[in-house]
């Protein structure tokens, strides 16, 4: 997945020049964290998030309401915002921008063009998002886990038996990689309402399958 | 003759034709045992009680809940214009919900009967009415889902809202989300949602968790209530009598709506809860309750899922029936109806018509889902009726 697929188009900017009141009031217009900071051209020249701005205020203690509010309009956005931006192009994939998100533990990633133009943005809400979507099914479907050994056909043997031997849609199918899972899962949305037939031939073709049943629960009645 | 007091029974053969096979487990049989079970019981004549035929509904009915496009491939694909890749769009042609030839005029007929229920109580004809092949919940605005073709549910919903100017209770306690409805009402404010269900973690369709709430007008006015696998009759009728009179006092309804499939039951083979008919008896006292208080009485009632078409759908639904017709129930099975069926069933027909308390083990966790069930029920309390109230009142 591409992040031009994911990322919002048009985002909310200030110019260098804006103040610090003018760009707080559009984080709380618009319900956001980051403003990217372009110049007139629409060349991207930094970055200010609300925590900046938060950050660079006067201590409440120290001072009184009205001088706060007086920094905040004589201070320029130029003053405050991060110069050295780290960005994405819109065709890097999605995994990659999470990847520095969580490297450089950022919150929002510009998006730029070639001519390092603005074109948009990815926040983490909107990675999260894509993942929340990717873990779970996007149509409705009935969830099953499929326990995997680590090796050669076994999926492939798993999604015949449901794609062709039961004529089953696979919705989605997820085998995540973990470095400290012993064991491999599957994690199968189903397009049926009726998953009975497909556990009951999993099970018979010896694969162990994930799926409400009391007498696990019986086994495991210290397992929430 | 009208009866303001009086109770309608919705019912026609016709409604068997919607039928998708032999082996499919929607299976019309369950309305032919359950018809045969409240005339044993003489459920279906005198005072107050009347049995109503459905009628088919129109183009420009069903075009309330569904795409004018949608109503057109439906009745192509069950003439003979059945094209694989085409049902396949439309969600049909699936395991679930096959094409099946007739499929617009046997779903086109289940609509009308859950819309002559409709009429019946808001013309006033009688309080209550039970659409005994309704509640196919699942359909959505332009494709087909989970056994169902129409929603006509929806349809009804949005008839009472439109034609009579009705806010409308919609209630869901079928083991299943109730996605279809939600999905059509999603945002709009005239239409309250609320589906108690298994939690879709593992059970189709895998949605209806308390943070959908609606969206844009409809923002508050979608109520998900999912339980645990394995919730039992205690914790599931606690969290209904506690929650439903306070969203019903939010929402200030004039009519309920209540879909009540019965596969929450322990035998239902398609869900993992472990309730029991009483469930069914209280889950409909206390919606009657309600309808009582707020609505004048109007409530309709639908069908919807139940799979254990033998010893719990004919049952379940005698009860629901009774209970909204105010009629006394027996103890037992009559011994006519279990003689009739016995033969065919595949299983031993159980001779008592409510499950003795003591009929099923206890589940060993019982504690602990019943905590889990009481955080949920919190979180949907504190998200959703600030909302509510405040927007009822006009704020």
């Amino acid at each position: 997945m591409l992040v031009r697929n994911r990322m919002r188009r048009d985002p909310r900017t200030v110019t260098p020049d804006q103040t610090l009141a003018e760009a707080l009031q559009l984080t709380r217009e618009h319900r956001i964290r980051h403003l990217p900071v372009v110049l007139k051209s629409g060349e991207l020249t930094g970055i200010v998030s609300d925590r900046d701005i938060r950050l660079a205020m006067p201590s409440p203690l120290a001072v009184a309401d009205a001088d706060r509010a007086d920094f905040l309009e004589r201070t320029s956005v130029a003053e405050v915002m991060t110069r050295e931006v780290i960005t994405v192009t819109p065709h890097d994939t999605v995994e990659d921008a999470a990847k520095l998100l969580y490297k450089h533990r950022i919150g929002a990633l510009p998006v730029a063009d070639g001519e390092g133009r603005l074109v948009g943005i990815l926040s983490e809400t909107d990675i999260l998002h894509t993942f929340v979507q990717i873990l779970g099914g996007a149509q409705p479907s009935s969830r099953l886990e499929i326990g995997l050994r680590d090796e050669p056909g076994e999926l492939s043997r798993a999604v015949r038996i449901i794609g062709e031997e039961l004529g089953l849609n696979i919705v989605s199918i997820l085998v995540p990689s973990l470095p400290e899972q012993t064991r491999k899962v599957a994690i199968a949305h189903l397009d049926t309402i009726d998953p009975r037939e497909a556990v009951q031939a999993l099970e018979a073709a010896g694969y162990e399958v994930g799926w409400p049943s009391l007498e696990m629960d019986l086994r495991k009645p210290e397992v929430g | 003759v009208s009866d303001p007091r009086g109770a309608a029974l919705i019912w026609d053969p016709a409604f068997t034709t919607y039928r998708f096979g032999p082996d499919h487990p929607f299976n019309p049989k369950r309305l032919e045992l359950t018809l045969s079970l409240m005339e044993e019981l003489q459920l279906l004549d005198g005072p107050g009680v009347r049995v109503e035929p459905p009628r088919m509904a129109s183009d420009a009915e069903l075009h309330l809940a569904h795409a004018p496009e949608y109503v057109a491939a439906v009745r192509r694909l069950g003439g003979d214009g059945a094209d694989r890749a085409e049902a396949r769009h439309w969600g049909l042609g699936t395991e679930d919900t096959p094409v099946f030839p007739g499929m617009h005029e046997a779903t086109a007929t289940v609509v009308g009967g859950t819309l002559r229920a409709a009429e019946l109580v808001m013309q006033g004809e009688v309080r209550r009415a039970f659409a005994l092949a309704g509640g196919l919940h699942h359909a959505h605005r332009d494709r087909a889902s989970g056994f169902c073709v129409y929603d006509d549910l929806a349809v009804a919903a949005r008839w009472m809202a439109e034609t009579h100017d009705a806010r409308v209770l919609y209630i869901d306690v079928d083991a299943h989300h109730g996605d279809g409805v939600q999905g059509i009402f999603y945002s709009d404010p005239r239409v309250l949602t609320f589906s108690m269900h298994e939690s879709g973690r593992y059970l189709f369709p895998g949605t209806g968790f308390p943070d959908e709430l609606g969206d844009g007008e409809g923002y508050g006015y979608s109520l998900n209530l999912p339980v645990e696998p394995f919730t039992e009759d205690d914790s599931w009728i606690g969290m209904y009598a506690d929650f439903l009179p306070e969203a019903a006092a939010a929402f200030r309804p004039d009519v309920i709506l209540l879909q009540a499939g019965c596969d929450a039951h322990v035998y239902d083979p398609l869900t993992h809860l472990r309730c029991t008919t009483r469930m069914y008896e209280e889950t409909v006292r206390i919606t009657c309750q309600v309808a009582d208080e707020h609505c004048q009485g109007r409530l309709v009632a639908t069908g919807g899922g139940g799979y254990a078409i033998w010893r719990v759908v004919p049952r379940a639904w005698s009860l629901v029936w009774a209970t909204l017709a105010e009629r006394e129930m027996p103890e037992r099975t009559p011994l006519s109806w279990l003689q009739r069926w016995q033969g065919e069933s595949p299983e031993l027909l159980p001779d008592l018509l409510r499950d003795p308390a003591d009929a099923f083990a206890a589940v060993p966790r019982r504690g602990e889902i019943e905590a889990m069930n009481r955080r949920t029920l919190a979180t949907l309390r504190r998200d959703a009726l600030p909302l509510l109230r405040g927007w009822s009142l006009g704020f």
